[in-house]
């Protein structure tokens, strides 16, 4: 019952800046989607960027994709790292914000001193907080879904839920690890530093795996390596999606046990 | 437990990371139907005992009850019959008094609305702007109605009239001393020997972490000193003043003369001081530290 309250407390208190990101994401899909119209089945445009160093294509996830189609567009401007970008950025502000963020404020110790349990309390927030990230990347994938018919993105609906679904796993994962941090240690600091480092490197290692093979054993380490790349052209990696909801839980679980075995920090 | 203490502390410790020995040993009966003022100045370990009770912060000795229920073991049922005001309160600044109510409502599962719409009335609240719009005082009265308005059997305080006007500060004395006579229990914390005289059966006095005394309000105020200035009209021997009850002269600068002096010799200084043309007379509480340097010399040295 008072765990539901911070659910709705973690949702309401963010309605306003949810609408934004929905508002932003779905404007810079209208955008997109608005520029393909001038480059779909340009062939020369293709192949300029077939011409661009291998590491590059790699970095970038060029690499399997056709940019001229709608799948590989979309895939290239959108999947493959602007909207884990953005989603990132929500989900790891939302994560260090809902614990850390509140404890650095002095807020939770008077939410903490009424009759809730603290795992109770971590496990409010991370529900709320992964909303607030399943949100976002609806609205991404709602947008693709009305624009795909007017300007003839011809995406495969079911990859475009499953990119959606990814995109929104990767996102949960890194909230959960901020809320983690938050539970373990006091301060905000940390809380994102730390997946934001560990997404920046999943990042790196899954890009140029490839072309540095020293970092091919630390694939599995990376986030992005199992979330998959270019999800519209090439399929959706359901089991690796699997993986990181995995970590998440278990990332969101330490997190409420931690909380559990600490003083509170006041300001 | 039906009989149980309100709070039981049984030597309550805590040392903080840092090395710093906040409290010691600290063994505390509170019993149920009191007004019980926890006095300290800044810093004495005040907030650390109330947090320890509220499970925000462990002992790393001793343990608490409130009401029978270990504080830690039993965390949710102890905090469940628990009224609460932090000693430096932070509301999330959007939501207004109201929503702020309500959602603290929902989070408890219990309140009282009858009682609310009371104490709303009674201290009149400012439920209707963001809390980032309101003073420090309307913040306060937020935080004591969110307090009182389940009808806690243990109200735990820290500095609960910080910032809230003479005229608030009365009704806040009120609803304490109301709560008390339905033999529910107000622990409260204060830095001010003042107030705490003024609300509180009993007094227990924090210094350096340790309790040194546990007293009740009466006997307190007979111990307790007042700082006296006279300024006579010419410069008068001061040794007229001292004598066997308590008065110490603290300093003589020309014709002004300042006293430090237990409330029962009051009599005898305005007597003696009659004696000559009085220029000014003031007489005024003396702060904590002064009563505790003059009341506990002992207790300093040893410690």
């Amino acid at each position: 019952m008072g765990a539901a309250e911070l659910v709705r407390r973690g949702l309401v208190d963010r309605t306003r800046t949810l609408l934004a990101w929905n508002v932003g994401i779905a404007a810079y899909v209208a955008l997109l989607a608005a520029t393909f119209t001038s480059i779909e089945g340009s062939e020369s445009f293709d192949e300029l960027v077939q011409d661009y160093p291998a590491a590059l294509k790699d970095l970038f996830g060029l690499s399997d994709v056709v940019l001229t189609t709608g799948a590989g567009y979309m895939d290239t401007e959108l999947f493959n790292i602007m909207l884990p970008l953005l989603v990132l950025v929500l989900a790891i502000g939302a994560g260090s914000r809902t614990l850390a963020g509140e404890e650095e404020a002095g807020r939770l110790e008077l939410l903490l001193a009424y009759p809730i349990r603290r795992r109770s309390a971590v496990l409010a927030k991370g529900l709320a907080v992964a909303l607030e990230v399943a949100l976002v990347s609806l609205a991404a994938f709602v947008a693709l879904a009305v624009f795909d018919p007017i300007v003839g993105l011809e995406l495969d609906f079911e990859r475009l839920a499953g990119a959606t679904f990814a995109l929104a796993v990767l996102g949960v994962l890194h909230a959960w690890l901020a809320i983690a941090v938050g539970a373990a240690r006091p301060g905000r600091g940390l809380a994102i530093a730390v997946p934001a480092g560990l997404a920046a490197a999943a990042y790196l290692v899954n890009g140029l795996q490839d072309l540095a093979s020293w970092l091919k054993p630390f694939r599995f380490l990376s986030s992005f390596w199992w979330a998959g790349q270019s999800p519209l052209s090439t399929g959706v990696q359901y089991d690796g999606c699997l993986v990181l909801a995995a970590a998440a839980v278990v990332a969101l679980a330490a997190g409420a046990l931690l909380l559990e075995r600490r003083d509170l920090q006041v300001p | 437990m039906a009989d149980a203490p309100a709070i039981h502390m049984h030597a309550l410790s805590k040392t903080y990371a840092s090395g710093v020995r906040a409290l010691v040993d600290v063994d505390l009966h509170v019993e149920r139907g009191e007004v019980f003022g926890y006095l300290g100045p800044n810093g004495a370990g005040k907030s650390t005992t109330i947090r320890l009770l509220l499970d925000l912060i462990r002992p790393t000795a001793g343990r608490a009850e409130i009401l029978g229920r270990d504080t830690r073991a039993q965390t949710v049922e102890a905090r469940r019959r628990v009224g609460y005001v932090p000693g430096d309160l932070r509301l999330p600044d959007r939501l207004t008094g109201e929503e702020q109510l309500s959602s603290l409502a929902r989070l408890r599962g219990a309140f009282d609305p009858g009682l609310r719409a009371d104490l709303v009335e009674r201290f009149q609240c400012v439920l209707d702007r963001p809390i980032r719009e309101l003073s420090r005082g309307n913040r306060q009265k937020l935080g004591i109605v969110q307090a009182f308005m389940h009808r806690p059997d243990v109200l735990i305080l820290d500095e609960p009239t910080g910032g809230l006007d003479p005229l608030n500060q009365e009704e806040f004395r009120k609803l304490a001393r109301e709560t008390a006579a339905e033999g529910r229990t107000v622990f409260l914390s204060s830095h001010s020997l003042e107030e705490v005289q003024r609300i509180a059966d009993r007094v227990g006095i924090i210094r350096s972490g340790r309790l040194i005394d546990v007293d009740s309000v009466a006997s307190l105020r007979e111990r307790s000193l007042r700082r006296v200035v006279i300024r006579f009209a010419t410069p008068v021997d001061p040794s007229a003043f001292t004598g066997p009850d308590g008065v110490r002269v603290q300093s003589v600068e020309d014709a002004t003369v300042h006293l430090a002096a237990p409330e029962a010799a009051m009599d005898g200084i305005v007597k003696a001081a009659a004696r000559h043309p009085v220029a000014d007379f003031v007489s005024e509480p003396a702060d904590l530290e002064e009563i505790f340097l003059e009341l506990y010399r002992e207790d300093d040295g040893r410690g």
